[in-house]
């Protein structure tokens, strides 16, 4: 768009000031202090830090455990992101039905997203609990003897997984239905006029549309996806055998509990230049299946 | 036809209910545990609704525990912290959204990229520029932080770039000046999205408590998340009255939930979007 | 010109000739052990102090411990530590090798009364760095009522592992979910057990790794049949997710070897008899012993104070006698006021255990990073347990990565 464009240049600067201000002091900064930390061996109480070059990266890509941490993140993105994805765009738009009810359900279906994720991870890790726990009594009356969830290496990060999408389904639908609200109703009725059927109607019309939000959930999953934290931290910190050891409890582990924060500065490094990579290709391939009006 | 869509809606029916049911069997264990003694918490078979209900918990989150203290605090810093973001997104996500300008492209992923390094380790540099700036153990000190929301800009951003461009050229065109038109025609067509971020960010500042704990030291300014981190002590976790303390903290988030649910649906339409 | 520098000179007069007043200092304590329910004797404790030292006032925070280590480091590192911290005795290593407390001046001082391996545990080489506050050992606590049961005579202090799986066997054999004893395979149990079975962690000068030592492997051989082979102790599944004290208090387990900071709970919450004994070894006795120190900071503008209360928190009769009387843990000024104090609280009857144990405690290896070796080690044993890799495959892949890696 192209009004006054002189005008406007003095208006954009303006509106961009306070984002940009708190960018560089809480974002940029403090960016650039982890980057130079990557380069030291930082330990967090005592001193001052001293450079010791790209050891710490050397030593990320050489290390059993990095590719641990990948395979396990990986695994949990392979399973979570289509999971969400698919379940919030069903219930966006289940949503997005003229019922009476569904504003109720929408209220139900949000409060597992307002529980704190420690509360919530509290009470996950006990219903989850191998013989004791709610899940496996109730499968027990259905005759399945459930694995133990959280303590088999193989169901861990599948738990994990499970617990995520019950936290997020209701906080990733609600924004999906945003978008679905937000087309223009008179598409619909144009397209019943000339006869289309719901299907029709759902693939060329409704999902074009939501492009932009699914876009906007896609790339935020998948930063929420590499940051995964707070759930690790209270159902399994990591095990069992390191099988749900992903980066940021890496991150912490190394910085607050070994005191390695150089270490952890790098690993931090490493995981943001995966990030902005996929991001970037995101970004990229957007244009070949988002449609902005 | 009206038949067909009948059964249909009963069928979603069915499924959301289930869902819900599904969603919320948590939940309703967290009230089961909440109204436990200390000693049914593992008993064996587990009690699915307590066997004897006390009220314990709740008793001593109001009265051993400065609650209502903490409450105010939380208000005070969820409330000023989601205003705060509020404001500073919508202007930049406008700008993003309707306009060109040079490095646009870079400063959106400059953006996005800060998104993605996590606190753990930007949390000590973040804490020495406020101890700089004296913010160490104030409100401001939490609060000023969240000027800077990426997930605020982009979501706005997403939503503003589907508003037609007629509606601005035409406000332009009426002589509104450049922030009449960010707040007559830009604020209340992005009514949907602006709903959301206030629930999401005041659901976020009002649950977070790495910031509050580190930043606030006095223990009146203590927020709700930082006093239930309390009940974690050395060798026992006071999970009975954890969940009371979540559950009664719940509260004022599910109460900014419905009152902004409802005002979503309505500022859908009587907003500019059809 | 003249006149303003006649003003200053005046005023700078008047302000030296103010009377030198003592002045009053303030000191910042930051603690999570008194967190949960002992606030009130700290607060007492406090008290206390400042009666005794009018000059000196105590500003107490209390924060929860899943996340004091996180805040605490953070302020450490922002420059704003508190005068005078708690830390437990697996971070008190990182903080002293790191400079970031201060050498103990404590020649003013009475530390005569407190428990000398408390001490040393807070000492690197001979320099004092912390004062410890309270400590807590490991015993063997049982179930009297199963051992009844099974007619099993009870546990005494020259018990083995081989008496101590006897009795497990009799008693596992009461029920089905009915178990023997619960040790738990750690890195912390293995450290110990270990030393227990005539090997180590490490060298005497502590300058390699002896993970993979016959008797270290024959210990974790041991540890691993009592799980896989007898079944005297549950195996993951079996224990599903349920603590082991949640399982001695269901009354289900015979033998727990656990910390003395279970009394509190167990005395409430069971409604079987039990008692203790000191900790079975397998040739030699060795037990646990964990404890928290006070320490204070190297930046504290206020040292001498600060000395001065953590010296008080530690080794004062008034603050130990304090502490027994509210049951919380051991105060390491044992006194005989103290011990009799402690000893007058039943169950268990023979309290007297626990001091005996004194004489066997061990402690993990002094090393900064000990909790990362931790946590490798227990990547391997957890796949020994798993039947992934036998005892001794495991510990020789762990001595591998660990000295390669520490």
């Amino acid at each position: 768009m192209k009004i006054m464009e002189n005008k406007a240049r003095f208006y954009i600067m303006l509106f961009l000031v306070p984002s940009i201000l708190g960018f560089i002091v809480f974002s940029l900064i403090p960016m650039i202090s982890a980057l130079y930390l990557s380069f030291t061996n930082w330990d967090v109480i005592g001193g001052a830090p001293d450079i010791i070059g790209f050891k710490n990266f050397i030593d990320i890509f050489k290390s059993v455990e990095f590719y641990r941490v990948m395979t396990n993140t990986m695994k949990f993105i392979s399973l979570y992101i289509p999971g969400i994805l698919v379940s919030s765009l069903l219930l966006a738009l289940m949503f997005n039905r003229t019922m009476k009810s569904v504003a109720a359900f929408r209220v139900l279906l949000f409060i597992p997203v307002l529980t704190s994720w420690i509360a919530g991870s509290i009470i996950w890790k006990s219903i989850l609990s191998g013989q004791y726990g709610m899940l496996n009594n109730l499968l027990a009356i259905v005759g399945i003897h459930g694995p133990a969830w959280l303590t088999d290496p193989k169901w861990a990060m599948i738990s994990i997984v499970m617990v995520s999408i019950w936290k997020d389904l209701g906080f990733f639908s609600l924004i999906i239905f945003g978008g679905l609200r937000s087309i223009d109703r008179t598409l619909y009725e144009a397209a019943k006029i000339d006869g289309a059927n719901a299907f029709q109607i759902l693939r060329k019309i409704t999902i074009p549309l939501v492009t932009p939000t699914l876009f906007f959930v896609l790339v935020t999953t998948i930063i929420n996806s590499f940051q995964l934290f707070p759930q690790i931290m209270v159902m399994t910190a990591g095990g069992p055998m390191g099988a749900t050891q992903v980066m940021v409890e890496r991150i912490y582990t190394y910085g607050f509990r070994y005191f390695e924060m150089g270490y952890a500065s790098a690993l931090a490094i490493v995981l943001l230049i995966i990030i902005v990579t996929v991001t970037l290709i995101q970004m990229v391939l957007q244009k070949k299946w988002v449609f902005y009006e | 036809m009206n038949k067909n869509l009948k059964l249909k809606d009963g069928s979603v029916f069915f499924v959301l209910a289930g869902l819900t049911i599904v969603s919320l069997v948590p939940f309703l264990w967290m009230i089961s545990t909440s109204f436990k003694g200390a000693g049914a918490l593992m008993s064996i078979p587990i009690e699915w609704i307590p066997k004897e209900v006390t009220f314990a918990s709740y008793v001593k989150i109001f009265t051993k525990l400065p609650f209502m203290k903490s409450l105010f605090n939380s208000i005070l810093v969820s409330v000023s912290s989601t205003l705060l973001t509020i404001f500073s997104a919508s202007l930049a996500a406008f700008v993003f959204a309707k306009f060109d300008f040079k490095y646009k492209n870079l400063l959106f992923t400059l953006f996005l990229a800060s998104m993605m390094i996590p606190i753990q380790v930007t949390g000590i540099p973040i804490f020495i520029i406020l101890m700089k700036f004296g913010l160490i153990n104030s409100y401001v000190g939490v609060i000023l932080p969240t000027i800077f929301n990426v997930f605020g800009i982009f979501l706005l951003r997403q939503y503003m770039k589907n508003i037609s461009n007629d509606f601005i050229e035409a406000a332009f065109m009426d002589g509104a000046s450049f922030f009449q038109v960010y707040w007559k025609v830009i604020i209340p067509m992005s009514i949907v999205p602006i709903t959301t971020l206030l629930v999401v960010n005041f659901m976020n500042y009002w649950n977070d408590y790495f910031w509050p704990l580190i930043i606030l030291t006095d223990p009146n300014k203590m927020t709700l998340p930082v006093l239930l981190s309390k009940l974690n002590t050395q060798y026992t976790t006071e999970v009975n009255t954890l969940m009371a303390g979540s559950l009664v903290s719940m509260i004022p988030i599910l109460v900014v939930y419905a009152f902004a649910q409802k005002y979503f649906i309505r500022g859908i339409q009587e907003g500019g979007i059809k | 010109m003249k006149k303003l520098l006649a003003v200053l000179t005046v005023v700078l007069f008047l302000a030296a000739c103010t009377p030198a007043k003592a002045k009053e200092v303030t000191i910042k304590f930051l603690n999570y052990s008194s967190n949960g329910g002992q606030e009130a004797t700290l607060t007492a404790m406090v008290d206390a102090f400042e009666v005794a030292n009018p000059l000196i006032k105590v500003e107490v925070e209390t924060l929860g411990y899943a996340d004091y280590f996180t805040q605490l480091a953070t302020r450490v590192a922002g420059g704003q530590a508190p005068d005078v911290f708690e830390l437990n005795i697996e971070n008190f290593r990182a903080y002293a090798d790191k400079g970031a407390i201060a050498e103990l001046d404590l020649s003013k001082f009475d530390i005569s009364k407190i428990q000398p391996t408390t001490l040393k545990a807070f000492q690197i080489g001979t320099k004092q760095y912390g004062l410890p506050t309270k400590f807590s050992n490991v015993v063997l606590i049982y179930n009297k009522d199963l051992f009844d049961q099974a007619g099993v005579a009870y546990p005494t202090s020259s018990w083995t592992w081989a008496e101590e799986l006897a009795a497990a066997q009799k008693i596992r054999a009461l029920g089905t979910d009915i178990y023997g004893v619960f040790r738990p395979i750690q890195t912390w149990e293995f450290y110990k057990t270990v030393v227990q079975n005539g090997g180590s962690m490490m060298n005497a000068d502590q300058s390699a790794f002896t993970l993979n030592s016959a008797q270290n492997v024959e210990a974790l051989e041991i540890m691993i049949a009592r799980i896989n082979t007898t079944n005297v102790t549950p195996t993951t599944e079996q224990l599903g997710g349920m603590g082991d004290w949640d399982l001695f208090k269901s009354g289900r387990l015979g033998m727990i070897v656990t910390g003395i900071w279970a009394f509190n709970d167990f005395a409430t919450n069971c409604d079987f008899a039990w008692d203790i004994a000191v900790e079975p070894g397998i040739k030699n006795h060795a037990t646990h012993f964990f404890s928290d120190a006070v320490v204070v900071s190297k930046d504290s503008k206020v040292i001498a104070a600060a000395t001065a209360f953590a010296a008080f928190l530690s080794g004062s009769p008034e603050a130990a006698l304090l502490r027994a009387n509210a049951n919380w843990d051991l105060p390491v000024a044992l006194t005989d006021e103290v011990i009799a104090a402690f000893k007058a609280v039943v169950p268990p009857a023979n309290k007297q255990a626990v001091f005996d144990s004194l004489n066997y405690l061990v402690m993990p290896p002094s090393l900064e990073k000990f909790g990362a070796v931790a946590d490798d080690l227990q990547i391997y044993l957890s796949k020994a347990i798993a039947g992934e890799l036998t005892a001794k495959e495991a510990l020789d892949q762990a001595q591998a990565l660990i000295s390669g890696k520490y």
